[in-house]
């Protein structure tokens, strides 16, 4: 058991990167709002527990690979809101200039590869990369968050006998977040959940409340403990609530509001703010926390106003830099 | 330069064992590859040579071989993959042409992401393998950009378009014809040999008929070329040797020439490669030229050997095509059949 102290401190960081998700997506939500189409952007409300706190646990050289929805495990692998928002605005000096825009932000220097197009081929990138720690007699652990549209798909199945068969360092998270954009997810698996089948591998697979960070930073922990130990494979299924729309046009007239509003009564940023309350931080330290956010979050949206549109040459003189 | 008379297989199986032996992060990965790889393939001893960490042995899981494949090269290996039949890579098309073709551009990522992808492809001499392991794969894919494709017809060739594959930036299909597996031919010793991707070789040189060939066809077409010549026809025979990028400039410059080209493509007819280089020719001739295609027929393939034979262009259709076509302002258009 873990002494107060430490887990405060770990909470407390997290809180601060959930909320600059949380504040990043309630910025652009406005920006929608006045009529501005921002191509692209998957709000990742309600999902800020899930994606930050299971990516804190990893080291930068470890490897995450994202889903589309939500910039939370982006911003908690060290990427900065300012690179994020200049790919959504397609700018020069975000981190592919145009090229990818937000669904493709990499920073290979900090274990963020990129992310695959066609939803699913992730999973055998992801045991690649696993592949790869292995052959080099590295402890480097790879992280591969899956939504329904990925983890439907066969891919899976082939990826994760491969990690059984050759015991890979690779942790699958799946964001059972209840919808696959109008479809919910138990229309696409049985039970809407979306590991049950994995139990065959007899590997750990988890089901945990992906609103609670320190439930998931436990249970990535102990998964990534065990990948690091050359014990293989395991698969946590968390359970979240999506809070917006699937994408910046849907108008998300499937969701009832009853049922939305009910969900967020289990938003993970003021339950994870009452719980660091109770661990003893004072309301003014978090009232800190929050008015730093805000101005970074400033910050990095007027200076993606002012910047220019990334051109090709721009991304082409990247690429070409050795 | 020293050379040895080295079958295409051979060929193969020295540059494969000298680039894994070069680089330990080069590791080849496919089904069966402990016994020896693909049938007739050149694997053979490698896995005996080499062991578990550079001749991975995948299950038969194209997807996940190469999504694997792509997370390796991203990690830093240089993974060989191979695929049991070149007829199979369209199960991962979507890995090649979705992810490896547009990673590093959709990611501006920084150096090369060298996978080179092989595997047999075409009738094997007997053949009858049937439409799922027959087909010319290299249509499907030149529609992609950001990939390269090779189509080897010879055992130097094959040696020195694999070096060039190796250090290719950007994803490689590498198309073993079954048949230039036991073609016998002079193989430079020197280990730097290699062949620049994009260039053509004027096999023969010739001012009557520009023809185009690659891989089994180069073949066929050298011997109707050799028919043709005893009878006054002279014929410039080009292997263009890469279908992407393809060296149209040689082409022109030798249709220029010529006045008349015509292509030869094992592949069926339509949207082909013939109508890609035909229709850059037209486009950037100076002055009318006539052009035609000998090529498979737009048929699924049969099972039966016999039957299947008679669909495949070979020396005495394309020099009976290419006869017609030199001596006539009559409008060709030949199916192989």
């Amino acid at each position: 058991m873990q002494n107060a102290q430490p887990r405060v401190e770990q909470l407390s960081h997290d809180y601060r990167l959930m909320l600059l998700s949380r504040r990043f997506d309630e910025r652009v939500t406005n920006i929608i709002r006045s009529g501005v189409p921002v191509p692209h952007y998957h709000s990742g409300e309600g999902q800020e527990a899930l994606m930050v706190a299971a990516v804190t646990p990893l080291r930068k050289t470890d490897q995450m690979i994202y889903t589309h929805r939500g910039y939370g495990h982006l911003l908690a692998k060290g990427i900065s809101v300012r690179e994020v928002a200049f790919d959504l605005f397609m700018k020069a000096g975000g981190t592919n200039h145009g090229l990818g825009g937000v669904m493709h932000v990499a920073r290979p220097d900090l274990g963020v590869p990129g992310r695959e197009g066609v939803f699913g081929g992730r999973f055998a990138i992801a045991a690649g990369f696993a592949l790869a720690s292995k052959l080099d007699a590295k402890d480097d652990v790879t992280l591969c968050f899956y939504g329904e549209a990925a983890g439907a798909r066969g891919i899976m199945y082939e990826s994760l006998n491969m990690a059984v068969l050759w015991k890979l360092p690779v942790v699958y998270v799946a964001e059972n977040n209840g919808w696959s954009f109008s479809s919910r997810t138990e229309w696409l698996f049985p039970e809407g959940r979306m590991s049950r089948v994995w139990r065959g591998f007899e590997i750990p697979v988890e089901v945990i409340d992906g609103n609670d960070a320190e439930e998931v930073s436990a249970t990535v922990s102990r998964a990534v403990a065990r990948a690091r130990a050359g014990e293989g494979p395991s698969v946590i299924e968390a359970l979240t609530h999506r809070l917006a729309p699937h994408i910046w046009y849907d108008q998300a007239t499937y969701q009832p509001p009853a049922e939305v509003a009910a969900q967020r009564e289990h938003d993970p940023l003021p339950r994870t703010a009452k719980r660091l309350l109770a661990l003893g931080m004072s309301q003014s330290e978090l009232d800190s926390i929050s008015q730093s956010v805000d101005q970074e979050v400033e910050s990095a949206f007027t200076a993606a106003a002012a910047a220019p549109l990334a051109t090709w040459e721009d991304g082409r003189r990247q690429m070409e830099a050795l | 330069m020293t050379v040895t008379k080295l079958t295409g297989r051979q060929a193969l199986n020295r540059t494969i064992a000298s680039a894994l032996a070069a680089d330990p992060h080069t590791v080849i990965l496919g089904e069966t590859v402990q016994l020896s790889g693909a049938p007739g393939g050149p694997l053979g001893g490698i896995y005996d040579r080499f062991g578990p960490k550079q001749v991975i042995e995948t299950p038969v899981a194209e997807n996940g071989i190469f999504g694997a494949a792509l997370g390796l090269a991203l990690a830093g290996f240089r993974p060989i993959v191979e695929i049991y039949s070149a007829d199979f890579l369209l199960v991962v098309a979507n890995e090649i042409i979705g992810d490896m073709c547009k990673w590093r551009q959709q990611h501006a990522r920084s150096g090369p992401l060298p996978i080179v992808i092989r595997g047999c492809m075409g009738p094997d001499k007997g053949g009858g393998l049937g439409p799922e392991h027959s087909q010319s794969m290299e249509a499907f894919f030149h529609h992609a950009p950001g990939l390269v494709i090779i189509t080897p017809g010879t055992p130097r060739d094959m040696v020195g378009l694999l070096r060039s594959a190796l250090r290719s930036p950007d994803p490689v299909l590498f198309f073993e014809h079954r048949r230039v597996y036991d073609l016998v031919g002079d193989v430079p010793d020197d280990e730097s040999f290699a062949i620049e991707l994009g260039r053509a070789e004027i096999v023969h040189e010739g001012k009557d008929v520009t023809l185009v060939a690659w891989g089994w066809m180069r073949t066929e077409a050298e011997l109707a070329t050799q028919t043709l010549k005893a009878e006054g026809i002279s014929v410039e025979l080009i292997d263009p040797r890469t279908i992407l990028p393809m060296d149209h400039e040689t082409i022109a410059r030798s249709v220029a020439k010529t006045g008349r080209l015509m292509v030869v493509e094992e592949g069926t007819r339509t949207g082909g490669v013939a109508a890609e280089v035909i229709t850059r020719a037209a486009e950037t001739a100076t002055r009318p030229i006539r052009v035609a295609r000998i090529t498979t027929p737009d048929a699924i393939l049969p099972y039966s050997a016999s039957m299947e034979q008679n669909l495949f262009p070979n020396a005495k259709s394309i020099a009976a095509a290419v006869r017609a076509f030199a001596l006539s302002e009559q409008p060709v258009g030949v199916s192989s059949h």
